[in-house]
Parts: structure tokens; C-alpha cells; sequence
């Protein structure tokens, strides 16, 4: 007989500020001193240590602008086969504890350690050996949560850094989240807090204490069953330990902002021929389009529309992100970044609606492209539309 | 401004001109309805710039003039007035609604930015269509026309008017239905109308009966009601050529109850529906049965056959189980006739004309759904 599921089996566990950390270790003449990941001129900071954070420098931050905010900044480049090397040396970490870990990035994972007590001791015990071994072997701080679901674990490691730790009791847990602010629930974005705002709900008290039928008039049915669970602290997403590919997407930040739709219209064609190219690749089709546009003033966008049928042709892709584009109205808004994703995947061999429009000609002429590609290069084969520039 | 009105008009009018009142609307003053006294007549109007309404009712006229309502507010206003008549008051920023003993002052909105409407030039192509043929062929049709911006063309419904009949189709790519109702006048014209719009006149027609008289202009069609009309905005483009879409002949033609192949398709999909790729219902056509099945080894499986009559080979063709259930449900009549070729060609399917014995129903002429299979 297995011992009974602990009542707090889920751990988060969170590297600490992890490519400056990295960075810092590396050289031994950055510790202690304000470091920011990330390119210069037009990049964003990656990540940033925690002195550069006592300026209010922040992660997504624009470099200009962090060093406005701190001087001394020190601005290093990232490494990512190095960060990805470090990466799976903590996985080889999260599971020599369990099988059961779900990695969210390179520096943080969910682990689910019910299965574990027996060998390594209670959740918060498996906790502080896993911060000590990962101190020891790779020379880096983590912090972790522990609590009964992956939402609230996640909120304890954000409450217990840097390098600590928080348990959290299930008897605790309406105490805990009560004072916590909404932005706090998972989902919560700007909007959604403005909204909830405009009807004096601030804490995640308030939101508990919402009639559901309020909440679904503020946030719509879906997001507020989502809140309501969340703000009384219930989450039954289970760990998954791998992650299968959701989707396949590619952007491109421009060099020069850009107002011209014609230009975004033509970048969309080559992000879809791009995005095509590797559901055909990888055989399989999507149903979901997805726009996604950085504005000149940092604020994001992103715009869905799920297809009747799905698709792995770049002409439908294009098409579907055109008409999402025109939909925004945009009339020279200045564009920094667009992107185009494709998700909902389906096996390309699964049932296919045919259509009574189109011969499929496109479908035909796009795998001729991907052949001739394969042969001679990328550039054998290119739209007309995509050749002066 | 100044009018008094019995409640239950004034109610139905206020209600029936919130319709084209835009929802998101870009200009602020669309969100208003008009109301202008002209003697003893109110004219309510709004629009969305897109989809524009006017009717008129005859009123108590006290003073002529013209305000401008925010749409959403008065609807609820009205629809809470008690049973007695409704005195209106209007001077430049207000409005005074009294009914009974209660009574509201309501602020107006700027009339002057209000777009004016269009209206049907005198000279204009007309048809006039019994009001429930009309609604009937709306029904019919517009299901099938596509909800995708990405292909404007694909979201109307395309009205083609030639000597003697009016035809109406739709198509969203992977069916069509068509419909063609005899009228008398001569015009030839067409028409690509949003489906929403038509959806609008559908319901004006259904709630108003008598006739609707359709003005066929370039950028617009009206659909008139006695003292009511909607004008919309035509869809730019070319609607793809349908008639040549229709398969020339067929092979295999299944004489069946509608009523209950619609219900065996719904009962079978369930276990379909799981799965949001949407997975198709298989039909297996023998000469005297038609076997439907459906379901995936991850779900689960279900089937049910029913009495169907084939002429020609044995066949199995996969399907969309909500466009088969769309095109039957479509065709209203008691039993259809389905034509296919092969299962990689578009199936037709069509009411089938009463007829004595099973298995010798002719197709009726007027209704016709094409469909095309899934490949498995």
C-alpha cells in the first residue's frame, strides 16, 4: 500500500533572477552588482538581478529604458545554449525526486511529489533538499512553493523569493489568498483588474464573495468560473510531465517601426509560409490562427479565429491573419513586432473536410515548394509577392 | 417635439428600430435611434451604417421636431412603461416621457451628426414576396453562408433575380444551399446581402406577415414592410459561380424520411462531439438501409440504421454530422432525395415531391443543398 497523497503535493520551483544568476556565476566580476540580461539598443531585458532590481529595473523592460532607470546597469548578452545546459542539469535534479515534473520554461518547473514521501520525506522536507542541491551543484539560489495545487504553489514560490521557501497549508489557504490582490489569480491581466476594479472588487476576498452571476457580467461566463475557482483556491489542472508542441508560430520584430499595412501583410505571408512549412513538416494541421502585434508603445495584442476545417497551407494561415489585421482598423498605428501562430493541432492524416471551392491547387503547389526547398535551400522557392525585398 | 402615442405602438416601434442601433459603434451618435414628428406621424430611425431601419406610425402630433435617444436606454425605458398612452417632450437637450404617473427625463444626444439614411430611389429594381415565402427561403439559405471576415464574399447570401424567379444562395466553401421562388415582376438583377441583414428581414417578415417588397439598388438592397423598412449595405465582390458547382448527374440516388435520418445523424454525432476537430458521420448506403456510424477509438463508437432506398452501387461517405443535419432540417419536407457520385464528390440533397409509394420520389426543383464529404 502507497502512503496517502500528502494534503500539499506541488511544488514550483522557481531559479531566482536565473539568466543573471547564470551570468554572475560565470563572471565571477559581475556578482553583487547590477546586471541586466538582454541585447542593447532596441532589446528588452531577459532578466535582471536582484541589485539591478532595487532600481526598478524589470524583466520585458526595454533596455533604453533600464538604463535610464540605473546608469551602472550592466548589460550582458545572453547565452542560451548555456542557460539551456544549466536547464537540463536541474532537470536531471527535479527528477531524481519524481517522474512527475512539468518544466514551464528552462528555470522553472511544477512537481508533482505525492509518490515521493516515502522515499524522500514530507513535500516541505523534498522542498529545502532540492533548494540545497541545486545551491551545491549548480551554484545558483531557487525558490519554491509548496502547496495542494499548481496555481497555489506557483503564487508561494512568487511570495517566498528570493531564495526561500513557503508552505502553504490547505487549511490555510483562504487566509492566505484573502488579502491578495487580483492581479495575484492566474489570468488576471491589466484588463481584467480594471474591470473588476470598476466594481470595487480588488482583493481576492472580494472576488470570493462575488455572486457568480456578478462575476460572469463583468469578466464573461468562461473567465469568471475560471476566477471563482481560483479565488477560493481551487486549481485540479494535474502535472503534466511533458509537454507536447500546442502550436507552431513565428514573429519578427522589425528594425524600424512600421505604419504601412502593405509591409505587415507581406511580413504575414512570409510568417505563414514559415509556420506552414513546419505543420507540414511535422504532419500535422491547425484550426486556430493566431495574430499577434507589439505596438510601438509596448502594448501586445493578440487575435484568434478558429477555422471549420483545418489547414496546413500557408495561403489559408495568411488569408486568416489578414482578415484578423483588418479587423483591428489599425490606420497607421506604428507596429514594433507581429506574429502569426497556429494551434489546435490535428494529425494531417485525420478526417479532412473537403472543400467545394478549391481545388486544392495551392495545397499542391506548397509541398512542390517544400520539395524543391528541401533540395536546393530556403531560397529555391519564394512568393512573388515576398521578392523586392 | 411633442407627441402622444398609444403604449403597445410606440413599445414595438422602439423595439423594432433598436435592431440596427450599432452595438460597438465607432461614432458615438450611432448608438442613438431618431425620432422625428411630422404631423401625426413619428419616423424612428437608426443605423448602423451598415444595416439601417425606418418606420413610421401614426401618433398625436403636438409639435413637430426631431430628437436623438440614446437606443439602449429607451428600449429599457419603454419596455417597463406601464399600460397607459405615452406623451413625449422634447426640447434641445431632453427628453420627457410620461405614462401613467411615471415619468422620465431622458438627456438627447446631438441629432445633428446623425447620418441621414438611405432610401430606395422611385426608379429602382422591385420584386414583392408573400412574407412568409420570403422568410422561408431566408431560413432556408442562409444557414450555409460562412461567418469567416476572411472571405467577405462567402458571408452573404447572393440574390439573383431574373425573368420569373428569384434565386437565392449561399455558401460557406463546403455546402450550399440554394432556393429559387417564382415572382412575377421582370427585373434582372443581383444582389450579395450580409447574412445578418437578411437574418433582420427574416424576422420583420415573420412578425409582420403580409408581402415584402425588395428595392434592388448598386450598393444597397431595401426590404420594405408597409410603414417599415431596412435598408443594408451590399457586400463588394464576385459570389463564385454556383451553377457550376452542381454536379452534371449522379450515380447513386437515396430515397429516405428526413425526419428520421435528422434524427439518427444527431443521436450518432453525440459521440462525435467530444472532440472539437469535429469528428464526420460515416453513411453506409445498402439498397434497402442506410447504416450511420460514427466515433474514434479514443471515445467510442455508436451506430443506427434506418430504411432507405438506393438506386445504384453500395457507398460509404463521410460527413460534417452539423452540415448534413443543417442541409436536412433545411428541406422541411417528409422525405429527401440524396444524389451522389462517389464519396470524394459533393453529395446534392433535396426535398423529395410527395409521392405514393417509397422509393419513387421525384426531387422538388425549388430546394436544393450541396455538400461535400469529409475524406477518412
Amino acid at each position: 500500500m502507497s502512503p496517502p497523497r500528502p494534503p500539499e503535493p506541488i511544488l514550483h520551483v522557481d531559479m531566482d533572477a536565473f539568466y543573471a544568476s547564470v551570468a554572475a556565476r560565470e563572471d565571477s566580476s559581475l556578482a553583487g552588482r547590477p546586471i541586466a540580461v538582454g541585447n542593447g539598443g532596441r532589446g528588452v531585458v531577459a532578466s535582471a538581478s536582484y541589485e539591478a532590481r532595487a532600481y526598478g529595473v524589470r524583466s520585458a523592460m526595454p533596455m533604453a529604458r533600464a538604463l535610464r532607470l540605473c546608469p551602472a546597469l550592466l548589460v550582458v548578452r545572453p547565452d542560451f545554449a548555456l542557460y539551456a545546459r544549466v536547464s537540463e542539469q536541474l532537470r536531471e535534479i527535479f527528477l531524481s525526486v519524481t517522474p512527475l515534473v512539468e518544466p514551464l520554461s528552462l528555470d522553472e518547473a511544477f512537481l508533482d511529489v505525492a509518490g515521493s514521501v516515502r522515499l524522500f520525506g514530507d513535500p516541505p522536507a523534498i522542498a529545502a533538499m532540492l533548494r540545497r542541491r541545486i545551491t551545491a551543484e549548480l551554484a545558483l539560489t531557487a525558490s519554491v512553493g509548496v502547496a495542494p495545487n499548481k496555481f497555489l504553489a506557483k503564487l508561494c514560490s512568487g511570495k517566498a523569493k528570493p531564495d526561500g521557501v513557503l508552505h502553504l497549508r490547505a487549511s490555510d489557504v483562504g487566509a492566505f489568498l484573502a488579502p491578495l490582490g487580483v492581479r495575484d489569480l492566474w489570468g488576471v491581466g491589466e484588463q481584467t483588474a480594471a474591470k473588476l476594479d470598476r466594481f470595487g472588487i480588488r482583493r481576492v476576498a472580494d472576488v470570493a464573495a462575488t455572486p457568480a452571476a456578478t462575476l460572469r457580467r463583468i469578466v464573461g461566463p468562461a473567465a469568471a468560473e475560471q476566477l471563482a475557482r481560483l479565488a477560493v483556491g481551487a486549481d485540479d489542472r494535474s502535472v503534466v510531465p511533458y509537454e507536447a508542441a500546442k502550436g507552431m508560430s513565428g514573429e519578427e520584430t522589425f528594425e524600424r517601426d512600421v505604419d504601412d499595412e502593405d509591409v505587415l501583410r507581406r511580413e504575414l505571408l512570409r510568417l505563414a509560409e514559415k509556420v506552414a512549412r513546419r505543420l507540414r513538416r511535422g504532419d500535422v494541421a491547425a484550426r486556430t490562427v493566431t495574430l499577434k502585434l507589439r505596438y510601438a508603445n509596448f502594448a501586445t495584442v493578440t487575435r484568434a479565429r478558429t477555422l471549420p476545417a483545418p489547414t496546413d497551407r500557408a495561403t489559408d494561415l495568411h488569408r486568416e491573419a489578414v482578415a484578423l489585421l483588418a479587423a483591428l482598423r489599425l490606420e497607421r498605428v506604428r507596429v514594433r513586432l507581429i506574429g502569426l501562430g497556429a494551434t489546435n493541432l490535428v494529425p494531417a492524416g485525420a478526417a479532412r473536410q473537403l472543400g467545394l471551392l478549391d481545388d486544392d491547387r495551392w495545397g499542391l503547389l506548397e509541398r512542390a515548394a517544400d520539395t524543391a526547398r528541401g533540395r536546393f535551400g530556403d531560397a529555391a522557392v519564394t512568393r512573388g509577392a515576398l521578392l523586392d525585398d | 417635439m411633442k407627441f402622444r402615442a398609444e403604449r403597445g405602438e410606440f413599445v414595438d416601434a422602439v423595439s423594432w428600430a433598436l435592431r440596427s442601433v450599432g452595438a460597438r459603434a465607432t461614432l458615438p451618435t450611432l448608438s442613438g435611434v431618431r425620432l422625428e414628428v411630422r404631423g401625426d406621424r413619428l419616423v424612428l430611425s437608426s443605423t448602423d451604417l451598415e444595416l439601417s431601419s425606418e418606420l413610421s406610425l401614426p401618433v398625436q402630433g403636438e409639435r413637430d421636431g426631431i430628437a436623438l435617444v440614446p437606443g439602449r436606454l429607451l428600449g429599457d425605458v419603454v419596455r417597463t412603461l406601464p399600460n397607459a398612452a405615452v406623451s413625449a417632450d422634447a426640447d434641445t437637450d431632453r427628453l420627457r416621457l410620461h405614462c401613467g404617473r411615471a415619468q422620465f427625463d431622458l438627456r438627447l444626444m446631438s441629432a445633428e451628426d446623425f447620418p441621414r439614411l438611405p432610401e430606395p430611389s422611385a426608379d429602382a429594381a422591385v420584386a414583392v414576396l408573400k412574407a412568409e415565402e420570403f422568410a422561408r427561403t431566408v431560413a432556408q439559405v442562409a444557414r450555409a453562408a460562412s461567418g469567416d471576415d476572411a472571405r467577405p464574399v462567402l458571408t452573404g447570401v447572393t440574390l439573383e433575380a431574373t425573368a420569373g424567379t428569384l434565386t437565392a444562395a449561399a455558401t460557406d466553401s463546403y455546402r450550399l444551399a440554394m432556393r429559387t421562388v417564382p415572382w412575377d415582376q421582370g427585373a434582372e438583377c443581383t444582389a450579395l446581402v450580409p447574412r445578418r441583414a437578411l437574418e433582420e428581414a427574416r424576422r420583420s417578415a415573420e412578425l409582420l406577415g403580409s408581402e415584402v417588397r425588395l428595392v434592388f439598388e448598386p450598393a444597397q438592397v431595401t426590404f420594405a414592410f408597409g410603414d417599415r423598412r431596412l435598408t443594408s449595405r451590399l457586400i463588394e465582390g464576385t459570389f463564385p459561380n454556383f451553377r457550376q458547382l452542381l454536379p452534371p448527374g449522379f450515380e447513386r440516388r437515396l430515397d429516405v424520411d428526413r425526419g428520421e435520418l435528422l434524427e439518427v445523424v444527431r443521436r450518432v454525432a453525440v459521440v462525435g462531439e467530444v472532440n472539437t476537430a469535429a469528428t464526420p458521420v460515416t453513411l453506409h448506403l445498402t439498397a434497402d438501409a442506410v447504416r450511420v456510424t460514427a466515433g474514434s477509438g479514443e471515445v467510442g463508437q455508436a451506430e443506427e440504421s434506418l430504411p432507405g432506398a438506393l438506386e445504384g452501387e453500395p457507398l460509404q461517405i463521410a460527413f460534417n454530422p452539423r452540415y448534413l443535419t443543417d442541409g436536412l432540417d433545411a428541406a422541411g419536407s417528409e422525405r429527401v432525395v440524396l444524389e451522389f457520385r462517389n464519396e470524394l464528390q459533393p453529395a446534392v440533397l433535396r426535398p423529395a415531391v410527395a409521392s405514393n409509394a417509397p422509393g419513387d420520389a421525384a426531387p422538388a426543383a425549388d430546394f436544393l443543398y450541396l455538400l461535400m464529404p469529409v475524406r477518412v
